[in-house]
């Protein structure tokens, strides 16, 4: 692999804006970042002004593979998050059979390779089969490559169980993803519990379904001086617990999604109780929305995840309570937020969003993964290259996933990427652009 | 029978679909009720039929078993002269394999111009609707979501009785959570002036009733006071299972229609009620059967509302 000079871009380091105008890159690795570097035998990619960013890092991304390749297979999927300017897609381990010994877990990392495109890292279960009985083997998963531990689709079964497994790992291993719900207030639940299922009739998920089992978590974070990350946070209530935990010095984390910062309970509303706004946890009411942005701004959210949930058009495009719950978006997903941050809240520096789909992200995952999600002299070559002022309107039909649907189909958005490298390779570009 | 108010005339129909009231505005739903008196007077000729639908074929697709409003909309539809077909699905659409996109497409292959459909899903009338390019869609109830011609129903009902409805009270009594009926009434009701309370037990009652644009009082007494409607809500005795309610009893003791009950609201007040009754729960048989009980009108004004809307979107008057 050779040398590629990225010249005349405005470089976010995963941190900040630098000075620097250039970056080199020479094989799998950023050789140098400066003003004028050496161009001897570098192909060179002009940027005219566009943002060269680390990579993005999405820390929870459905597959459906294996068993349920009809709706995504990791191949896909990895292909798709390459379209959306992310090079590392954590994959949720709820597959079937789930991820819960080392040979699945290394079927997911040779199945991620052999797309040559987005790297896909694997997450494990907490429990075997992901039943919430017995803990599954979490050491030998966690050699194998897996970056989380999580019953995603399901909170931790027990309290018990969500104990011993936090005592187990403790500091030194993958960290807990917690899905956080309780399952009782959920049953049935289809939407929002407020306004939308005052109006529709449909069953109510509370917000307090979420915050009771943040409670939980972070009752035993507390107990065990474990680590545990909360992840597509919803609520305004959960919101604040963890962030008085944090304020309290215990080892908690939390994600939101770009659907849950961009969209509210009136959307599923106004489209008629169209599937495609269908997801768990809800669309929630707007205060909960600007409670999420303000936990953005105030470092309580640690990263944005796309909770990419793919379904086959056969199984989603159904009437509202019979569709299935899960919103795909890794295709436009920063350009989801981009536009949204943009137009609702301009005086956002663009840089906090990417932070938190870079290096924050980042390094939550596992030792081997720390250089991920920067652009520093020696770290991988995962770059996105983005341009705020490309406009495109979503459209799902030519998408990389097996999903043809999402909320924003058919609308513009302002704030694309357009080119994707993973270690120095590139993995997609916008055949329009450049 | 009492004339429209004098601001309204004669409207343009901009309807096709209709999914629920909350399309229509004052003056459509007044023109709405003005054409089912119309309708109302075919269905007391000796011959009860009149050709404004014929050579059009009618589907009525259930889903969900109801043998009321399936048989309303069928009289509706052939004293038209719509042909017509009942397809009725038991379970699911998933139970039967068939995807609710195929079956729509199917109904369009075969012709249909007019679906009037049942289902337990909320959106499946929405959805059926966009997935149609020729056949206009009637929701016949949509899952909890949505009942239009029930509402509609009960505003002719009431137009019928009252007169003028603006500033009149209408009391809903039950379970207004799982109530389609109810859902689409506080929409009509309100649309065309009136005054909508609740009432029922709290766990009955959607979270957030302020979205729904009225007031609750958790005792029936309070609700029904001087109100010139008392609209009970059918109570389905499998949400006592779900743990909602303690006990039949103790449901009829507190929310039960009485003639103790009625006394609080205005003289001559209406009973109403969607059928099919619970006798002893939600309604005591002297309330249903007394002189105030406009139950079965309700039922003869099904028809000839369904009448008005078939007429209006189905082609007839477009």
């Amino acid at each position: 692999m050779g040398k590629i000079l990225f010249k005349d871009f405005k470089v976010f380091n995963g941190t900040e804006f630098i000075d620097a105008r250039e970056v080199l890159v020479d094989g799998e690795r950023v050789s140098a970042i400066g003003n004028s570097l050496d161009s001897t035998d570098a192909e060179i990619i002009e940027g005219y002004g566009k943002i060269l960013s680390p990579g993005f890092v999405d820390l929870h991304a459905h597959f459906r593979d294996p068993g349920g390749e009809w709706n995504e297979d990791i191949s896909s999927g990895a292909r798709a998050g390459a379209a959306g300017g992310f090079t590392t897609l954590v994959a949720m381990p709820n597959t079937k059979p789930a991820i819960s010994e080392p040979s699945l877990v290394e079927y997911v990392l040779s199945h991620g390779r052999a797309a040559g495109a987005s790297r896909i890292l694997p997450s494990g279960c907490v429990s075997k089969n992901r039943e919430g009985k017995e803990m599954a083997e979490l050491l030998k998963m966690a050699e194998a490559g897996a970056v989380f531990f999580t019953d995603d689709g399901a909170p931790i079964a027990t309290s018990s169980l969500f104990r011993l497994a936090l005592i187990y790992t403790g500091k030194d291993h993958p960290r807990i993803m917690e899905h956080p719900e309780e399952m009782s207030l959920f049953k049935g639940g289809q939407v929002h519990e407020g306004k939308v299922s005052a109006l529709s009739g449909l069953k109510g998920i509370p917000a307090a379904s979420e915050e009771i089992d943040v409670a939980r978590g972070i009752a035993l974070a507390r107990e065990t001086c474990g680590r545990v990350h909360f992840t597509h946070l919803s609520s305004a209530g959960a919101l604040g617990l963890i962030k008085q935990a944090k304020k309290e010095g215990l080892d908690v984390t939390c994600d939101t999604t770009f659907h849950h910062l961009t969209l509210n309970e009136n959307a599923v509303i106004n489209s008629g109780y169209n599937s495609r706004y269908k997801v768990n946890p809800p669309l929630r009411s707007k205060e909960d929305q600007a409670a999420l942005w303000e936990g953005m701004l105030d470092g309580t959210i640690d990263a944005i995840v796309s909770d990419h949930a793919p379904w086959h058009m056969d199984e989603k495009d159904e009437p509202f309570q019979d569709a299935p719950f899960g919103i795909a978006s890794l295709e436009c997903a920063a350009a989801v937020i981009i536009d949204f941050k943009n137009k609702n809240y301009p005086e956002v520096p663009v840089e906090m969003i990417l932070r938190k789909m870079t290096s924050s992200p980042a390094s939550l995952l596992t030792e081997k993964w720390q250089a991920l999600g920067k652009i520093e002299e020696g770290s991988p070559a995962d770059i996105t290259i983005i341009d705020e002022e490309r406009t495109r309107i979503v459209d799902c039909s030519e998408w990389n996933s097996k999903a043809r649907c999402c909320p924003w189909e058919g609308i513009a958005l302002t704030g694309w990427p357009v080119m994707t490298f993973v270690e120095g390779r590139k993995i997609w570009q916008d055949n329009e652009d450049l | 029978m009492n004339a429209m108010p004098s601001e309204i005339g004669q409207i343009v129909w901009r309807h096709r679909n209709v999914i629920d009231v909350d399309c229509f505005t004052r003056e459509e739903l007044y023109f709405l009720l003005d054409q089912a008196r119309h309708m109302e007077n075919v269905m007391d000729r000796p011959i009860k039929k009149v050709p404004v639908l014929r050579g059009k074929m009618a589907v009525n697709l259930f889903f969900e078993n109801s043998t009321r409003t399936r048989v309303s909309f069928e009289l509706a539809e052939k004293m038209l002269s719509a042909d017509v077909v009942n397809w009725s699905v038991s379970g699911s659409s998933h139970a039967k394999g068939e995807t609710m996109r195929d079956t729509a497409w199917t109904l369009e292959a075969m012709g249909a111009d007019i679906v009037v459909m049942r289902h337990g899903a909320v959106g499946s009338a929405q959805y059926l609707a966009s997935k149609l390019k020729r056949a206009i869609v009637l929701n016949a109830g949509d899952g909890t979501h949505a009942h239009p011609t029930q509402a509609l129903l009960d505003l002719y009902t009431a137009w019928k009785h009252l007169g003028n409805l603006e500033g009149k009270k209408i009391a809903l009594v039950g379970d207004v959570l799982h109530s389609r009926v109810a859902r689409s009434d506080i929409i009509a009701f309100k649309t065309i002036g009136c005054d909508v309370v609740l009432s029922g037990p709290p766990t009955m009652m959607p979270r957030e009733i302020d979205s729904l644009g009225c007031r609750y009082e958790k005792d029936p007494r309070k609700a029904v006071q001087d109100a010139d409607m008392v609209y009970l809500l059918r109570i389905q005795k499998e949400r006592q299972q779900d743990g909602l309610f303690p006990s039949v009893d103790e449901y009829h003791r507190w929310w039960g229609a009485d003639a103790d009950l009625m006394k609080y609201a205005r003289p001559g007040a209406l009973a109403m009620h969607p059928g099919p009754i619970n006798r002893g729960v939600e309604i005591s048989s002297e309330v249903a059967d007394g002189h105030q009980s406009v139950i079965l009108e309700q039922v003869r004004s099904g028809v000839a509302i369904r009448m008005a809307l078939l007429y209006l979107c189905g082609g007839g008057a477009r």
